[in-house]
């Protein structure tokens, strides 16, 4: 006679099986508690693995270097006459709202990642929502997002460009908003890609031509056509007029850099985000169960 | 009333010539060993799939302990446990990041960002688990580099954390050594014998399904024959239920004319 599979249930009875059971179950959180308890634990997950790599966190940093402090340096020194404002703030605003964006992008990239290990059907099986888990991802990846931050302020420094307190303080407040956007952005792209090398091209697609089409480092108000169709229907054309909003609220120069009402980007951030992260929740979600 | 109930299960994949499964019908009851056996490309991982919720079905009913798989998904994944074939810790994590990840999951306890800082229950819990299956050592150990055996163990420790009633087993021993196999099988006993837990195991090694309760084998996305292993090595004529499967399988996994699909399961 084998070993295995030696308890059979007509070898040995279990007459106290539901009650040992019960016993074994601690007391469970109530339900809204649960969601954003796997909200936490999903995000704690991915800022502990950002946080035991390196390589990503001087990524996060190095990345600031080179969008801030080569590309933005270069137009800062060659084309930035006559607009009549201040470019170098202009750029740094636009920076880390950018920053945002494309930190919380890539860090979602790991959603196919976890795909390929297999580690996405632990998430995708467990008793919580599915926004549950993709509000999770946004949250952790916008650690490294933060980061990088952290990152265009030090940049910013060191060419002369900084910002007060307060308006500091504004933008650290619509940054979640803004990790949000660019996250339920990504999802849409994630839902449709299969392989790690798709979604690190896929990212680039998304992210490079979006930085110049929402105006992060050039202003955008005079484009037609096609361009301007195309700013307006990304979300974060509005997180960088927002950002601007806040920091250049009671300046001379607001009507020269701000595009919209701060209401109006608002609405639009939420609306564009809103649509983003159903819509990217259902793709993802739709591609994992049909793997 | 049986905890499993799978009525006419159909999944045809995308730009698939045939369904992968077709029209597939059984019943498991509560606290039984489940065996699920047949060749590569049977339709088994896909069954499996389906009935832990982590595949969409073509048509078909799946119930789990009254639940429909798709109507009351949360309630079904509260009851499920899951070891799938490919290992699905996070290698990135240690060993009891990625069962207190799972805890936190099942809203078993708040997350807290160490060990440490989890409730006592949690640290005894985990720590009992862990000993159990004899890998009390290696908790706090990368995932990435415990061995094959090991994480299998701290995969069967994860599935076990929230009490499932049904704990999926899909191929759970492929890659293992005969050692490792039996203390895990030891294990998975035990915890059958104490929680009555109802186990779903497809497996390639035929042996394991000796001590089942019921043997189902799938060929070809159909059931062929769905009964205890004393009636399948009756009906088939061999000695050993493997002797049974290797007939079955040279038979080109048609069964004899007087065979018929067993009492536990329907044709399509």
């Amino acid at each position: 006679m084998s070993t295995f599979g030696a308890a059979s249930k007509s070898a040995q009875p279990k007459a106290s099986g539901e009650q040992a059971r019960r016993a074994a179950l601690p007391a469970r959180l109530s339900l809204p508690l649960r969601e954003l308890n796997a909200v936490v634990a999903v995000a704690a997950r991915d800022i502990t693995i950002t946080l035991k790599s390196p390589g990503t966190l001087v990524m996060s940093l190095v990345m600031p270097l080179v969008m801030m402090g080569l590309i933005g340096g270069n137009l800062m020194e060659n084309m930035a006459g006559g607009l009549g404002f201040d470019f170098g703030q202009f750029m740094l605003v636009g920076m880390l709202v950018n920053m945002l964006f494309m930190m919380t992008t890539t860090g979602l990239t790991t959603l196919v990642d976890d795909s390929d290990d297999n580690y996405s059907a632990e998430l995708l099986v467990s008793p919580v929502s599915r926004y549950a888990i993709v509000l999770g991802k946004i949250v952790g990846s916008s650690f490294a997002a933060i980061v990088s931050c952290l990152g265009v302020l030090l940049v910013g420094l060191v060419m002369g460009i900084a910002l007060s307190a307060g308006q500091l303080l504004a933008l650290l407040a619509l940054a979640p908003l803004m990790c949000l956007s660019g996250g339920a952005l990504a999802m849409i792209v994630m839902g449709a890609i299969k392989n790690n090398r798709m979604a690190n091209i896929a990212v680039m697609l998304v992210t490079m031509p979006q930085m110049f089409l929402s105006g992060v480092i050039i202003p955008i108000a005079n484009s037609s056509g096609v361009l301007l169709v195309l700013s307006r229907a990304l979300p974060m054309t509005y997180c960088v007029d927002l950002g601007r909003a806040v920091v250049y609220a009671g300046s001379p120069e607001y009507d020269a850099v701000v595009l919209f009402d701060p209401a109006v980007s608002l609405l639009a951030i939420v609306g564009l985000t809103a649509v983003c992260l159903v819509l990217g929740t259902f793709l993802y979600v739709r591609s994992e169960n049909n793997r | 009333m049986p905890i499993i109930e799978v009525d006419n299960l159909v999944k045809r994949y995308h730009h698939a010539k045939e369904p992968a499964v077709k029209g597939v019908s059984f019943t498991v009851e509560k606290g039984e060993l489940f065996a699920f056996l047949g060749p590569n490309g049977a339709g088994k991982t896909t069954t499996i799939s389906i009935l832990t919720t982590t595949l969409s079905k073509t048509s078909g009913t799946v119930l789990i302990d009254g639940f429909d798989i798709e109507k009351n998904d949360r309630e079904v994944r509260e009851r499920i446990g899951i070891i799938s074939q490919r290992p699905s810790l996070d290698k990135s994590l240690t060993a009891e990041e990625n069962i207190r990840l799972h805890a936190c999951l099942y809203g078993m306890y708040g997350y807290r960002p160490a060990f440490r800082l989890m409730p006592a229950e949690y640290r005894d819990r985990v720590r009992q688990l862990a000993e159990v299956v004899g890998v009390g050592g290696e908790l706090f150990k990368k995932a990435g580099r415990l061995s094959g055996g090991m994480a299998r163990k701290f995969e069967i420790v994860r599935s076990l954390m929230h009490t499932p009633q049904v704990l999926f087993l899909d191929e759970p021993t492929q890659g293992l050594d005969a050692m490792a196999r039996r203390d895990l099988w030891e294990y998975l006993n035990a915890v059958r014998s104490e929680w009555d837990t109802t186990v779903f195991l497809t497996t390639h090694y035929i042996d394991e399904a000796e001590g089942a309760d019921t043997v189902c084998l799938i060929h070809g996305g159909t059931i062929a024959l769905c009964c205890p292993p004393a009636q399948m090595k009756h009906r088939l004529g061999a000695n050993t239920l493997e002797d049974a499967y290797v007939g079955f399988l040279r038979q080109g996994g048609v069964m004899p004319d007087d065979a018929g699909v067993g009492e536990k399961g329907r044709a399509a």
